[in-house]
């Protein structure tokens, strides 16, 4: 398809150790329909080596590449320009939230991922439980023990998004409760409850839905912290009355 | 730097209280509206009104249950949002007792005040 | 660092700019929230003008039926009914009803909360 460029600002957040923020504009020409992350990578090559981001995959399954576009968290191998910007227009690009800042778009998901083991965050589980139970399940036969990969790529957009994470990093997160509910539905395990049920768990959610809004996969974290509130407060009625 | 065992500040109990109390904050507020709009056209305006309407036993109780219930919801609800903010725990500690303490001498100044306008309602 | 979780972030909860219908969900609640703890204090010390005898519940009442105070009585109840209501779909949804539908429930709710308040205000300013 033959399509003109587009000629777009790209304002891009800037800040390595101990320095203060600034923004870069570095004007570009660009195809409306190519991604952020590949404009992003031609800025690093033939504007400013000194550009520091995550990438990997580049097809939405490292979940790398997070960030704010515009203000919105994206994954930006599958964000198209054209959906973010307008020809002559700006895109804002920013590191994610409520994470510390290691160098300009890259932030440190360290304890996140400490705290997504505490969930005994699982990449393969039992079809049931990488499901929502309002999806289709795809079965390739009738009856069977099927097991696939989750649906979470670990970005940390959903903790970027959430409201509540940015008063408190001691919150769990979105991400951490959808894997301890992933983790309950397909093992039962006790531990689950203990983690969700805490001052940092499932009750520091004030139900924005911000963190299903930018989920880049499937995982709908709002559901199931709601749901995982529905195991908990079930699970301590029952102990109470089981006493 | 990362902690491995969450403060278990808040939990389901003290989180259904809140969901409890203030859903039946709802259904006696819904009361309340058709007790003041309807049962009594123009709403309880003077003093004298007033000290009748608290001449029925009901309505005490509704009231200082009202008041309960709306202590307890709004209380827990600043604690909420405070805990929002990652509190210290010596902070919260403080915060605890003082939401305690005003929320007790709250609903006890209601309850006294109730009593007292219906017992100086019955001499009237 | 302003872009790590901290507590002196508390101003950016009321900032809606990119943000979600559930956002201003949750901002409308906290606001309504602590507007309304504010009155219930008020309201609690006002109440007291009645262990003070009629003189001083009477002249009360007559400075609460001022057009100024009217009107903030009238954002009391939009307080009420925005909290009330709100809190019924984060109820539901809490014990796993209509979390799929919270935008719609939340437009729903909303369209009540206008509509009583436009009854309200007619009754309240008009209606005497």
């Amino acid at each position: 398809m033959n399509k003109e460029n587009w000629h777009v600002t790209f304002d891009v957040f800037r800040q390595k150790t101990c320095q203060s923020v600034h923004f870069d504009a570095f004007p570009m020409d660009v195809d409306p329909d190519e991604y952020v992350l590949d404009v992003i990578e031609r800025i690093w090559a033939f504007n400013d080596r000194s550009l520091t981001f995550r990438h990997a995959c580049h097809h939405s399954t490292c979940g790398a590449c997070g960030m704010r576009v515009n203000g919105v968290e994206k994954l930006t191998c599958i964000t198209p320009i054209n959906q973010v910007t307008h020809d002559g227009g700006k895109v804002r690009v920013e590191p994610l939230r409520n994470f510390p800042i290691l160098s300009d778009l890259v932030v440190d998901m360290g304890e996140f991922y400490l705290r997504l083991d505490d969930a005994k965050f699982a990449q393969v589980v039992t079809l049931d439980a990488a499901c929502l139970p309002f999806e289709k399940k795809q079965q390739v036969r009738e009856n069977g023990d099927f097991e696939r990969l989750v649906d979470c790529l670990e970005c940390g957009m959903c903790i970027s998004a959430c409201p509540v994470a940015l008063t408190t990093s001691e919150y769990l997160g979105p991400a951490i409760l959808a894997a301890a509910h992933q983790t309950y539905q397909q093992t039962n395990d006790p531990e689950m409850i203990s983690l969700a049920d805490k001052q940092d768990g499932v009750w520091r959610c004030h139900s924005a839905y911000e963190c299903t809004a930018v989920c880049p996969s499937n995982v709908d974290p709002g559901w199931r912290i709601m749901d995982l509130r529905k195991i908990v407060l079930r699970s301590q009625i029952h102990k109470f009355f089981s006493r | 730097m990362y902690d491995t065992n969450p403060k278990p500040q808040e939990g389901a109990w003290l989180w259904l209280i809140k969901i409890v109390a203030g859903l039946l904050i709802v259904v006696i507020m819904g009361i309340h509206f058709w007790v003041n709009h309807l049962v009594a056209p123009g709403g309880l305006l003077s003093y004298a009104d007033v000290l009748a309407y608290y001449q029925n036993p009901a309505i005490i109780v509704m009231e200082i249950l009202f008041l309960i219930f709306v202590v307890s919801h709004a209380f827990l609800g600043v604690r909420s949002i405070i805990l929002d903010v990652n509190p210290t725990k010596v902070v919260l500690r403080w915060v605890n007792r003082g939401l305690l303490f005003l929320g007790t001498a709250a609903i006890l100044y209601g309850i006294w005040l109730a009593l007292f306008i219906s017992a100086k309602g019955a001499g009237a | 660092m302003k872009n790590e979780s901290n507590s002196a972030n508390l101003i950016r909860w009321f900032d809606p700019r990119h943000r979600q219908l559930g956002t201003w969900a949750f901002i409308l609640n906290r606001i309504t929230a602590l507007g309304l703890t504010l009155y219930l204090i008020l309201h609690l010390f006002a109440l007291g003008n009645l262990a003070r005898g009629p003189e001083a519940y009477d002249g009360f009442i007559k400075l609460a039926k001022t057009p100024v105070i009217l009107i903030g009585e009238l954002l009391v109840i939009a307080a009420g009914l925005i909290h009330g209501l709100n809190g019924i779909r984060i109820a539901l949804n809490s014990f796993g009803i209509g979390t799929r539908y919270q935008k719609q429930i939340f437009i729903g709710l909303m369209i009540v909360v206008a509509a009583c308040l436009i009854i309200f205000a007619k009754s309240m300013l008009f209606g005497h």
